[in-house]
């Protein structure tokens, strides 16, 4: 907008800007409005942690497990709803040339067929359909979502000098532990230093099911056993609380139970929103 | 043009008025039918540029999906590691600045010279604010625990075996966001700067404030997405 757009403010076509350029005005807006979005956004953020404590004290309080879905679906919605208001006024999409709307619109296309096709192919990977049993051949991991996973598959090392051995970079670190945190080998080797003390802050903090590296079953004895009292599965009248899928926590389900069995079932329903899919062995 | 607000800003000084910074005195460039042209372009360029910006993010919440659908249980540990009130506390910092920048853009355009560096100073003093809350509160007591991602993990108290790709992740996707942060107060820096010394921006010229503001805004839109998946979801 130069100093003389005012003075060509002329409604008839001109042939030197055929497009009416000059006599597009910028929109200003105004700061109510502007304050308006910010409250609005202040406003949604709050909601979406208000929501996200709510669904935490529910789950404590009542002992009940809210599906994921819920979680991600609730906070994905007011995320857009606070994108949206955004890019409508701060961004000023919603006074600016329809372009502009159209090239962001494009990219977020863009992204939906990355996150679509990673997850069909995350679904599908290990997934063989009968019709495609004949020409079924060796080779490729075939490790999927619905493989159960194989601890073998992550001997990372921790750097190219030192070897984690047979574990796993977690694994490795709970054994030896860092400057500000003593690892499980400290407290096995130092005779003042009592192992249930390490157990003690480890259940404590997200008590799941008893851990590999705990062999003198302090999952017991300091008492998180009783996350697994009674049914150790979720069933139709009491939901266990339980975040994600607990490697080896149906290892002493029988495979026949666990494939055809009513309680087990329910309890696969129970133990991962992250994934529908599960579901898959319970069908064939 | 003559706004409003022009009785409101103290006179020009000679030398600026006579700078060829000043917003009065710039010219488009000639390739360009007029300023207006200019502006269009520059700020659809701009547009495109972000759209590249949102493919970049894309990548990290395309792998956020993928790891969180292969180990729920280490990403529902991560996000339990992470408090909410930090998280919290910086995206309405985010969202204040991303308030004041659209300010700044307004102000441009009603030649409100004071008004429009005081906006574009909150916004730059929020960017700092948010980076200083990452590293003191988050990034340094994380790494301190050995919450550090991929083989630099050595948090011994982790329950899943996987948490280690959950740091990985939540370094490279903060990590990312904030050298977004940086580079975005570096624009305003540079907004303000010409600002002060030129008048450069006013109601004929205003490209440079709308485009940082463009990027600012769309540091403010990652984090609107970051700051649920990473804290809030589990």
């Amino acid at each position: 907008m130069s100093q003389n757009a005012a003075d060509t403010h002329d409604l008839s076509w001109n042939p030197e800007d055929p497009h009416g350029s000059t006599m597009h005005a910028h929109h200003v807006i105004s700061w109510q409005v502007l304050l308006l979005v910010l409250l609005a956004l202040l406003a949604c953020t709050a909601l979406t942690v208000g929501v996200y404590n709510l669904e935490t004290w529910i789950e404590t309080a009542f002992e009940v497990r809210i599906p994921k879905w819920v979680n991600v679906f609730g906070a994905m919605s007011i995320a857009t709803i606070k994108a949206v208001l955004v890019c409508a006024f701060f961004m000023q999409l919603k006074y600016d040339k329809a372009l502009n709307t159209f090239a962001l619109l494009f990219c977020l296309l863009g992204v939906g067929l990355f996150l679509t096709f990673s997850m069909i192919d995350l679904n599908t990977r290990d997934t063989i359909h009968a019709y495609k049993g004949v020409e079924k051949t060796v080779g490729g991991t075939g490790s999927g979502l619905n493989t159960p996973a194989v601890d073998e598959r992550f001997n990372s090392r921790l750097s190219p000098h030192i070897s984690t051995g047979n574990a796993g970079i977690v694994e490795y670190a709970r054994l030896n532990g860092n400057a500000n945190h003593k690892g499980l080998n400290a407290y096995r080797e130092n005779d003042s230093l009592d192992e249930a003390d390490f157990w003690t802050h480890f259940y404590g903090s997200h008590a799941t099911h008893r851990d590999r590296l705990d062999e003198h079953n302090y999952f017991e004895s300091l008492g998180y056993a009783h996350h697994l009292e009674g049914s150790k599965h979720s069933t139709a009248n009491l939901s266990v609380p339980r975040y994600g899928v607990t490697p080896g926590l149906f290892d002493d389900v029988a495979p026949q139970e666990h494939a055809g069995g009513h309680a087990a079932s329910s309890g696969s329903e129970h133990d991962d929103g992250g994934h529908e899919s599960t579901g898959n062995d319970n069908g064939h | 043009m003559t706004t409003m607000t022009d009785t409101n800003n103290p006179p020009v000084p000679e030398r600026i008025a006579k700078h060829p910074n000043f917003w009065r005195n710039r010219k488009h460039a000639e390739h360009f039918r007029n300023h207006d042209e200019e502006f269009d372009a520059a700020k659809f360029g701009m547009w495109l540029f972000l759209t590249t910006e949102v493919l970049l993010f894309a990548g990290i919440f395309v792998a956020y999906a993928v790891f969180r659908m292969m180990y729920p249980d280490a990403w529902s540990n991560g996000s339990h590691y992470l408090d909410w009130r930090f998280g919290g506390a910086n995206t309405v910092v985010l969202l204040i600045s991303s308030w004041t920048a659209a300010s700044a853009v307004r102000c441009a355009q009603m030649n409100n010279q004071k008004w429009l560096k005081i906006n574009l100073i909150i916004t730059i003093l929020c960017a700092f604010i948010f980076l200083w809350v990452k590293l003191q509160f988050e990034y340094f007591v994380k790494l301190g625990d050995g919450k550090a991602p991929g083989t630099f993990f050595s948090y011994p108290n982790a329950h899943d075996a996987h948490e280690q790709l959950w740091w990985s992740l939540y370094y490279m996707g903060t990590g990312l966001h904030a050298l977004h942060v940086v580079i975005g107060a570096g624009l305003l820096c540079w907004v303000l700067v010409r600002s002060i010394k030129y008048q450069a921006y006013g109601p004929g010229e205003y490209t440079m404030v709308e485009n940082s503001a463009l990027y600012w805004h769309i540091v403010d839109l990652i984090w609107i997405f970051l700051f649920p998946l990473l804290y809030l979801v589990h």
